[in-house]
Protein backbone atom coordinates (compact mmCIF):
# COMPACT_ATOMS: atom_id res chain seq x y z
CA UNK A 1 0.00 0.00 0.00
CA UNK A 2 1.10 3.18 -0.88
CA UNK A 3 2.50 5.42 2.18
CA UNK A 4 -0.03 7.91 3.51
CA UNK A 5 0.96 11.57 4.70
CA UNK A 6 -0.52 14.43 6.07
CA UNK A 7 1.18 18.10 4.25
CA UNK A 8 0.29 20.78 6.58
CA UNK A 9 0.53 24.44 4.49
CA UNK A 10 1.00 27.08 7.59
CA UNK A 11 0.35 29.94 5.03
CA UNK A 12 -3.04 28.44 4.41
CA UNK A 13 -4.39 28.04 7.96
CA UNK A 14 -6.61 30.82 9.53
CA UNK A 15 -5.93 29.26 13.14
CA UNK A 16 -9.80 28.34 13.42
CA UNK A 17 -8.60 25.33 15.43
CA UNK A 18 -10.82 23.06 13.78
CA UNK A 19 -9.12 20.36 13.86
CA UNK A 20 -8.52 20.40 17.80
CA UNK A 21 -12.10 20.13 17.70
CA UNK A 22 -12.60 17.75 15.50
CA UNK A 23 -9.78 15.26 16.73
CA UNK A 24 -11.13 15.34 20.13
CA UNK A 25 -14.77 14.35 18.50
CA UNK A 26 -13.57 11.48 16.65
CA UNK A 27 -10.84 10.44 19.28
CA UNK A 28 -13.77 11.05 22.29
CA UNK A 29 -11.30 13.25 24.37
CA UNK A 30 -12.73 15.26 26.42
CA UNK A 31 -11.87 18.68 26.78
CA UNK A 32 -10.33 20.75 29.85
CA UNK A 33 -10.63 23.98 31.20
CA UNK A 34 -8.10 26.33 30.27
CA UNK A 35 -6.35 29.83 31.30
CA UNK A 36 -6.38 32.78 28.68
CA UNK A 37 -2.84 33.60 28.44
CA UNK A 38 -3.47 36.11 26.12
CA UNK A 39 -2.57 33.57 22.99
CA UNK A 40 -4.61 32.52 20.41
CA UNK A 41 -2.29 29.35 21.32
CA UNK A 42 -4.28 26.80 23.41
CA UNK A 43 -4.25 24.81 25.53
CA UNK A 44 -0.21 25.50 25.29
CA UNK A 45 0.72 22.52 25.01
CA UNK A 46 -0.30 18.64 23.65
CA UNK A 47 -1.96 16.50 26.91
CA UNK A 48 -3.15 12.89 26.76
CA UNK A 49 -6.29 14.50 25.50
CA UNK A 50 -4.78 16.52 22.51
CA UNK A 51 -3.05 15.00 20.23
CA UNK A 52 -3.28 17.80 17.81
CA UNK A 53 -2.43 21.56 18.60
CA UNK A 54 -2.11 25.04 16.46
CA UNK A 55 0.75 26.76 17.61
CA UNK A 56 0.77 30.41 16.57
CA UNK A 57 3.92 32.04 16.25
CA UNK A 58 3.89 36.10 15.65
CA UNK A 59 6.52 37.61 13.95
CA UNK A 60 6.20 41.19 12.97
CA UNK A 61 8.46 43.10 10.87
CA UNK A 62 8.42 46.44 9.07
CA UNK A 63 7.60 45.18 5.78
CA UNK A 64 4.89 42.75 7.26
CA UNK A 65 3.71 44.24 10.61
CA UNK A 66 1.17 41.33 11.04
CA UNK A 67 2.49 37.77 10.25
CA UNK A 68 0.82 35.53 11.89
CA UNK A 69 1.79 31.71 11.52
CA UNK A 70 -0.61 29.09 12.65
CA UNK A 71 1.04 25.62 12.50
CA UNK A 72 -0.56 22.39 13.64
CA UNK A 73 1.25 20.51 16.07
CA UNK A 74 1.29 16.64 16.65
CA UNK A 75 2.74 13.34 15.90
CA UNK A 76 4.96 13.74 12.98
CA UNK A 77 4.41 9.70 12.10
CA UNK A 78 8.45 9.32 11.38
CA UNK A 79 9.05 6.22 9.01
CA UNK A 80 12.33 5.52 11.31
CA UNK A 81 10.33 6.30 14.57
CA UNK A 82 12.51 7.29 17.97
CA UNK A 83 9.72 6.47 20.14
CA UNK A 84 9.62 2.63 18.45
CA UNK A 85 13.11 2.72 18.21
CA UNK A 86 13.20 2.63 22.72
CA UNK A 87 9.84 0.94 22.94
CA UNK A 88 10.73 -2.41 25.40
CA UNK A 89 6.69 -3.61 24.46
CA UNK A 90 5.93 -5.43 21.46
CA UNK A 91 2.86 -3.95 20.16
CA UNK A 92 2.77 -1.13 22.13
CA UNK A 93 3.54 0.99 19.98
CA UNK A 94 3.34 0.17 16.20
CA UNK A 95 2.99 1.28 12.70
CA UNK A 96 -0.03 0.57 10.31
CA UNK A 97 -0.12 -0.62 6.37
CA UNK A 98 -0.82 3.32 5.32
CA UNK A 99 2.87 4.02 7.45
CA UNK A 100 0.76 5.94 10.59
CA UNK A 101 2.56 5.13 13.75
CA UNK A 102 -0.11 4.00 15.71
CA UNK A 103 -0.48 2.98 19.33
CA UNK A 104 -2.06 -0.05 21.92
CA UNK A 105 -2.79 1.17 25.29
CA UNK A 106 -3.39 -2.45 26.22
CA UNK A 107 0.35 -3.61 25.64
CA UNK A 108 2.10 -0.25 26.82
CA UNK A 109 3.61 -0.86 30.19
CA UNK A 110 3.87 2.82 30.81
CA UNK A 111 7.35 3.37 31.52
CA UNK A 112 7.48 6.26 29.52
CA UNK A 113 10.95 5.74 27.01
CA UNK A 114 9.05 6.49 24.54
CA UNK A 115 8.92 10.39 25.49
CA UNK A 116 12.36 10.32 25.73
CA UNK A 117 12.89 9.20 22.34
CA UNK A 118 10.63 10.89 20.46
CA UNK A 119 12.49 13.69 18.25
CA UNK A 120 9.88 16.13 18.68
CA UNK A 121 8.23 15.81 22.06
CA UNK A 122 4.78 14.25 21.53
CA UNK A 123 4.20 11.34 23.24
CA UNK A 124 1.96 11.95 26.29
CA UNK A 125 0.58 10.13 28.63
CA UNK A 126 -3.00 9.46 30.05
CA UNK A 127 -4.13 9.18 33.72
CA UNK A 128 -3.68 5.76 33.63
CA UNK A 129 0.16 6.04 32.61
CA UNK A 130 -0.34 4.59 29.11
CA UNK A 131 0.98 6.58 25.96
CA UNK A 132 -1.58 8.48 24.43
CA UNK A 133 -0.81 10.80 20.74
CA UNK A 134 -2.26 11.25 17.66
CA UNK A 135 -2.65 8.14 15.34
CA UNK A 136 -3.45 9.73 12.08
CA UNK A 137 -6.62 8.65 12.87
CA UNK A 138 -5.86 5.29 11.86
CA UNK A 139 -9.14 3.73 12.25
CA UNK A 140 -10.45 6.32 10.21
CA UNK A 141 -7.67 6.14 7.07
CA UNK A 142 -7.67 2.26 7.02
CA UNK A 143 -11.36 2.60 6.07
CA UNK A 144 -10.44 5.00 3.17
CA UNK A 145 -11.61 8.25 5.18
CA UNK A 146 -9.22 11.09 5.66
CA UNK A 147 -7.55 11.88 9.10
CA UNK A 148 -10.53 14.40 11.35
CA UNK A 149 -8.37 17.25 11.31
CA UNK A 150 -7.77 17.48 7.66
CA UNK A 151 -11.45 16.23 6.67
CA UNK A 152 -12.98 19.57 8.50
CA UNK A 153 -9.56 21.88 7.98
CA UNK A 154 -11.99 24.68 5.55
CA UNK A 155 -8.32 26.03 3.91
CA UNK A 156 -7.21 23.10 2.61
CA UNK A 157 -4.25 23.63 5.24
CA UNK A 158 -4.17 20.27 6.42
CA UNK A 159 -4.54 17.92 3.30
CA UNK A 160 -4.30 14.01 3.57
CA UNK A 161 -3.38 11.48 0.67
CA UNK A 162 -0.98 9.41 -0.80
CA UNK A 163 2.52 10.77 0.17
CA UNK A 164 4.35 10.69 -3.52
CA UNK A 165 1.98 12.23 -5.36
CA UNK A 166 0.74 14.93 -2.15
CA UNK A 167 4.67 15.68 -2.29
CA UNK A 168 4.72 16.27 -6.14
CA UNK A 169 1.23 17.45 -6.34
CA UNK A 170 2.45 20.85 -3.35
CA UNK A 171 5.83 21.33 -5.11
CA UNK A 172 4.23 22.11 -8.28
CA UNK A 173 2.62 25.09 -6.03
CA UNK A 174 6.21 26.82 -5.62
CA UNK A 175 7.90 24.75 -2.78
CA UNK A 176 11.24 23.32 -3.53
CA UNK A 177 11.51 20.97 -0.66
CA UNK A 178 8.87 20.43 1.64
CA UNK A 179 10.06 20.20 5.87
CA UNK A 180 9.66 16.27 6.21
CA UNK A 181 11.03 14.54 2.81
CA UNK A 182 13.94 12.81 3.81
CA UNK A 183 14.51 13.20 7.61
CA UNK A 184 14.11 9.98 9.70
CA UNK A 185 13.62 8.58 7.06
CA UNK A 186 10.75 10.64 5.70
CA UNK A 187 8.15 11.64 7.99
CA UNK A 188 4.56 11.22 7.45
CA UNK A 189 3.56 14.38 8.12
CA UNK A 190 5.12 17.49 5.78
CA UNK A 191 5.12 20.75 6.17
CA UNK A 192 4.90 23.12 3.51
CA UNK A 193 7.26 26.11 5.10
CA UNK A 194 7.95 29.27 3.06
CA UNK A 195 10.62 29.78 5.59
CA UNK A 196 13.09 28.70 7.83
CA UNK A 197 12.00 25.66 9.83
CA UNK A 198 12.58 27.32 13.17
CA UNK A 199 10.23 30.29 12.32
CA UNK A 200 7.84 27.87 12.76
CA UNK A 201 8.68 26.47 15.78
CA UNK A 202 10.32 22.97 14.33
CA UNK A 203 14.13 22.19 14.50
CA UNK A 204 15.88 21.91 11.03
CA UNK A 205 17.64 19.21 11.34
CA UNK A 206 14.96 16.49 13.80
CA UNK A 207 16.88 13.70 14.70
CA UNK A 208 16.58 10.33 17.49
CA UNK A 209 18.32 11.25 20.09
CA UNK A 210 22.21 10.26 19.86
CA UNK A 211 21.95 7.75 22.98
CA UNK A 212 19.33 5.89 21.47
CA UNK A 213 20.83 5.23 18.19
CA UNK A 214 23.49 4.06 19.73
CA UNK A 215 22.24 1.60 22.12
CA UNK A 216 20.16 0.30 19.33
CA UNK A 217 23.47 0.11 17.08
CA UNK A 218 26.08 -0.73 19.74
CA UNK A 219 24.61 -1.75 23.10
CA UNK A 220 22.18 -3.94 21.98
CA UNK A 221 23.98 -6.27 20.05
CA UNK A 222 26.56 -6.16 22.74
CA UNK A 223 24.37 -7.91 24.96
CA UNK A 224 24.45 -11.49 23.23
CA UNK A 225 27.99 -11.09 22.06
CA UNK A 226 29.06 -9.89 25.72
CA UNK A 227 27.77 -13.29 26.81
CA UNK A 228 29.06 -15.30 24.12
CA UNK A 229 32.67 -13.28 24.28
CA UNK A 230 32.78 -14.27 27.98
CA UNK A 231 31.85 -17.88 27.63
CA UNK A 232 34.00 -18.49 24.55
CA UNK A 233 36.88 -16.57 26.67
CA UNK A 234 36.33 -19.03 29.75
CA UNK A 235 35.95 -22.51 27.40
CA UNK A 236 39.34 -21.31 25.89
CA UNK A 237 40.98 -20.86 29.02
CA UNK A 238 40.19 -24.23 30.16
CA UNK A 239 41.10 -26.03 27.19
CA UNK A 240 44.53 -23.59 26.92
CA UNK A 241 45.59 -23.41 30.80
CA UNK A 242 43.17 -25.75 32.75
CA UNK A 243 41.67 -25.51 35.82
CA UNK A 244 44.07 -24.38 38.97
CA UNK A 245 43.87 -28.12 40.43
CA UNK A 246 44.52 -27.80 44.34
CA UNK A 247 47.67 -29.63 43.80
CA UNK A 248 49.54 -27.40 41.68
CA UNK A 249 48.74 -24.11 43.67
CA UNK A 250 51.58 -22.65 45.03
CA UNK B 1 38.70 -32.56 53.98
CA UNK B 2 40.39 -35.90 54.77
CA UNK B 3 41.98 -34.42 58.12
CA UNK B 4 39.04 -32.40 58.86
CA UNK B 5 40.80 -29.37 59.27
CA UNK B 6 38.31 -26.41 57.70
CA UNK B 7 37.70 -22.66 58.03
CA UNK B 8 34.79 -20.63 57.51
CA UNK B 9 35.07 -18.31 55.06
CA UNK B 10 31.10 -17.17 54.42
CA UNK B 11 29.10 -16.60 57.42
CA UNK B 12 25.04 -18.13 55.98
CA UNK B 13 24.13 -14.35 55.91
CA UNK B 14 26.72 -14.04 53.57
CA UNK B 15 25.76 -17.15 51.14
CA UNK B 16 22.21 -16.37 51.65
CA UNK B 17 22.64 -12.85 50.29
CA UNK B 18 24.55 -14.07 47.81
CA UNK B 19 22.21 -16.28 46.06
CA UNK B 20 19.32 -13.47 46.50
CA UNK B 21 21.39 -11.62 44.71
CA UNK B 22 22.00 -14.29 42.09
CA UNK B 23 18.68 -14.96 41.84
CA UNK B 24 17.16 -11.20 41.54
CA UNK B 25 20.29 -10.77 39.13
CA UNK B 26 18.88 -13.77 36.83
CA UNK B 27 15.46 -12.45 36.99
CA UNK B 28 16.51 -9.00 36.19
CA UNK B 29 18.57 -10.35 33.31
CA UNK B 30 15.89 -11.89 31.54
CA UNK B 31 13.17 -9.59 31.92
CA UNK B 32 16.35 -7.27 30.76
CA UNK B 33 16.97 -9.53 27.59
CA UNK B 34 13.06 -9.68 26.76
CA UNK B 35 12.94 -5.29 26.81
CA UNK B 36 15.97 -5.04 25.18
CA UNK B 37 14.45 -7.57 22.36
CA UNK B 38 10.65 -7.67 22.30
CA UNK B 39 10.57 -11.69 23.97
CA UNK B 40 6.85 -12.58 23.92
CA UNK B 41 8.19 -15.89 24.04
CA UNK B 42 8.68 -14.54 27.99
CA UNK B 43 5.09 -13.61 28.58
CA UNK B 44 4.69 -17.77 29.30
CA UNK B 45 6.99 -17.13 32.43
CA UNK B 46 6.38 -13.53 33.59
CA UNK B 47 2.61 -13.53 31.78
CA UNK B 48 2.86 -10.43 30.07
CA UNK B 49 4.87 -7.91 29.05
CA UNK B 50 2.60 -5.35 32.01
CA UNK B 51 3.33 -7.67 34.71
CA UNK B 52 7.73 -8.69 33.61
CA UNK B 53 7.62 -4.34 33.95
CA UNK B 54 6.53 -4.82 37.60
CA UNK B 55 8.73 -7.63 38.90
CA UNK B 56 11.23 -5.82 36.65
CA UNK B 57 10.92 -3.22 38.97
CA UNK B 58 10.58 -4.43 42.37
CA UNK B 59 13.52 -7.43 41.78
CA UNK B 60 15.37 -4.16 41.55
CA UNK B 61 15.22 -2.86 44.89
CA UNK B 62 15.69 -6.66 46.06
CA UNK B 63 19.10 -6.67 43.96
CA UNK B 64 19.36 -3.22 45.33
CA UNK B 65 19.25 -4.27 48.79
CA UNK B 66 21.38 -7.38 48.78
CA UNK B 67 23.79 -5.12 47.29
CA UNK B 68 23.72 -2.93 49.95
CA UNK B 69 23.82 -6.05 52.16
CA UNK B 70 27.52 -6.86 50.91
CA UNK B 71 29.39 -3.63 51.91
CA UNK B 72 29.97 -4.33 55.47
CA UNK B 73 31.49 -7.88 54.27
CA UNK B 74 33.30 -7.40 51.21
CA UNK B 75 33.98 -3.47 50.88
CA UNK B 76 36.63 -2.71 53.76
CA UNK B 77 39.03 -5.85 52.60
CA UNK B 78 38.47 -4.72 49.10
CA UNK B 79 39.62 -1.20 49.36
CA UNK B 80 42.72 -2.59 50.86
CA UNK B 81 45.39 -2.65 48.23
CA UNK B 82 48.85 -3.67 49.15
CA UNK B 83 52.29 -4.62 47.14
CA UNK B 84 50.86 -8.45 47.13
CA UNK B 85 47.89 -7.46 45.09
CA UNK B 86 49.98 -5.19 42.65
CA UNK B 87 52.29 -8.36 42.10
CA UNK B 88 49.19 -10.63 41.83
CA UNK B 89 48.05 -8.67 39.32
CA UNK B 90 51.56 -7.97 37.47
CA UNK B 91 51.28 -12.53 37.49
CA UNK B 92 47.71 -12.09 36.10
CA UNK B 93 46.83 -13.85 39.45
CA UNK B 94 48.62 -16.92 37.88
CA UNK B 95 46.07 -18.24 35.16
CA UNK B 96 48.11 -17.81 32.47
CA UNK B 97 51.25 -19.95 33.96
CA UNK B 98 51.35 -23.42 35.73
CA UNK B 99 54.71 -22.13 37.06
CA UNK B 100 53.61 -18.90 38.53
CA UNK B 101 53.93 -18.45 41.80
CA UNK B 102 51.63 -15.97 43.69
CA UNK B 103 52.46 -13.31 46.69
CA UNK B 104 50.10 -14.28 50.09
CA UNK B 105 46.94 -12.77 49.84
CA UNK B 106 44.02 -11.25 51.86
CA UNK B 107 40.70 -13.09 52.46
CA UNK B 108 39.48 -11.98 48.55
CA UNK B 109 42.78 -12.02 46.22
CA UNK B 110 43.31 -8.79 44.26
CA UNK B 111 41.31 -9.97 41.34
CA UNK B 112 38.55 -10.49 44.08
CA UNK B 113 38.84 -7.62 45.47
CA UNK B 114 38.82 -5.81 41.71
CA UNK B 115 35.56 -7.94 40.95
CA UNK B 116 33.88 -7.01 44.34
CA UNK B 117 34.84 -3.01 43.59
CA UNK B 118 32.96 -3.26 39.89
CA UNK B 119 30.29 -5.07 40.92
CA UNK B 120 29.51 -2.69 43.92
CA UNK B 121 30.12 0.47 41.66
CA UNK B 122 28.47 -0.87 38.09
CA UNK B 123 25.20 -2.79 40.93
CA UNK B 124 24.81 1.05 42.05
CA UNK B 125 24.80 2.74 38.59
CA UNK B 126 22.47 0.07 38.30
CA UNK B 127 20.15 0.82 40.84
CA UNK B 128 20.26 4.21 40.66
CA UNK B 129 19.97 4.77 36.39
CA UNK B 130 17.01 1.63 37.35
CA UNK B 131 15.61 4.14 39.37
CA UNK B 132 15.66 6.99 37.82
CA UNK B 133 14.18 5.63 34.45
CA UNK B 134 10.96 4.01 36.91
CA UNK B 135 10.64 7.34 39.42
CA UNK B 136 11.40 10.43 37.50
CA UNK B 137 10.06 9.85 33.76
CA UNK B 138 9.34 13.67 33.60
CA UNK B 139 12.89 14.42 33.10
CA UNK B 140 14.53 13.83 29.18
CA UNK B 141 17.89 14.41 29.96
CA UNK B 142 18.00 12.52 32.87
CA UNK B 143 15.97 9.69 31.19
CA UNK B 144 18.27 9.16 28.45
CA UNK B 145 21.34 9.59 30.41
CA UNK B 146 19.89 6.63 32.61
CA UNK B 147 18.82 4.52 29.88
CA UNK B 148 22.43 4.69 28.44
CA UNK B 149 24.06 4.10 32.25
CA UNK B 150 21.55 1.09 32.68
CA UNK B 151 21.96 -0.53 29.35
CA UNK B 152 26.03 0.12 29.56
CA UNK B 153 26.15 -1.41 32.69
CA UNK B 154 24.15 -4.53 31.73
CA UNK B 155 26.46 -5.00 29.33
CA UNK B 156 29.30 -5.24 31.42
CA UNK B 157 27.63 -6.93 34.26
CA UNK B 158 26.70 -9.61 31.53
CA UNK B 159 30.57 -10.59 30.80
CA UNK B 160 31.31 -10.35 34.73
CA UNK B 161 28.78 -12.22 36.02
CA UNK B 162 29.78 -14.94 33.37
CA UNK B 163 33.56 -14.85 34.51
CA UNK B 164 32.62 -14.27 37.78
CA UNK B 165 30.92 -18.25 37.53
CA UNK B 166 33.53 -19.64 35.43
CA UNK B 167 36.31 -18.48 38.27
CA UNK B 168 33.76 -19.62 40.95
CA UNK B 169 33.83 -23.00 39.57
CA UNK B 170 35.63 -25.22 36.21
CA UNK B 171 38.73 -22.47 36.80
CA UNK B 172 39.04 -22.80 40.73
CA UNK B 173 38.16 -26.49 42.25
CA UNK B 174 37.16 -26.18 45.73
CA UNK B 175 35.75 -22.54 45.59
CA UNK B 176 31.85 -23.03 44.67
CA UNK B 177 31.77 -24.51 48.44
CA UNK B 178 32.38 -21.29 49.94
CA UNK B 179 28.47 -20.40 48.74
CA UNK B 180 27.09 -23.96 49.86
CA UNK B 181 28.61 -24.62 53.19
CA UNK B 182 30.69 -21.54 53.83
CA UNK B 183 33.97 -23.50 54.52
CA UNK B 184 37.25 -24.81 52.91
CA UNK B 185 40.19 -26.89 53.92
CA UNK B 186 42.26 -24.97 56.13
CA UNK B 187 45.05 -25.87 53.97
CA UNK B 188 43.29 -25.00 50.72
CA UNK B 189 42.87 -21.43 51.87
CA UNK B 190 46.38 -21.54 52.78
CA UNK B 191 47.75 -21.97 49.30
CA UNK B 192 45.36 -19.13 48.43
CA UNK B 193 44.54 -16.92 51.23
CA UNK B 194 47.78 -17.11 53.10
CA UNK B 195 47.68 -13.78 55.29
CA UNK B 196 43.95 -14.18 56.01
CA UNK B 197 44.84 -17.10 57.36
CA UNK B 198 47.81 -16.34 59.21
CA UNK B 199 45.36 -13.54 60.76
CA UNK B 200 42.85 -16.46 61.39
CA UNK B 201 45.20 -18.20 63.70
CA UNK B 202 45.78 -20.98 62.04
Amino acid sequence: MARKSLIISPELCIGCRGCQTACKEWNQLSGVKTKNTGTVENPPDLTPNLYNKIRYVEIPSDANPVRWLFVSQRCMHCDDAGCMKICPAPGALFKTKEGAVAFNKDKCIGCKLCVAGCPFDVPRYDEKDKVSKCHMCSDRISEGLAPACAKVCPTGAISYGDRDSMMGKTKGTGYQKLYGEADLGGLGVLYAFKDAPKVYGMEEHPAIPEAVVFWHKVLKPLAYWGIGGAVAASLLHYIAFGPKKDGEVK
Amino acid sequence: MTNGSMIRKASAFNILNHWVMAASFLILAVSGFGFLFHLEQLNAVFGSFNKMKVIHNWTGVVFAASLFFTIFSYLPVSLKLTSDDIAWFFGAGGYFSKKAKMPPQDELNAGQKLYYIVILLAGIGLAVSGFIIWLMPGIRKWILLSFLAHNIIFDLLLIAVVLHIYLATLANPGTFRIMVYGTVPVEWARKRHAKWVQKMGF
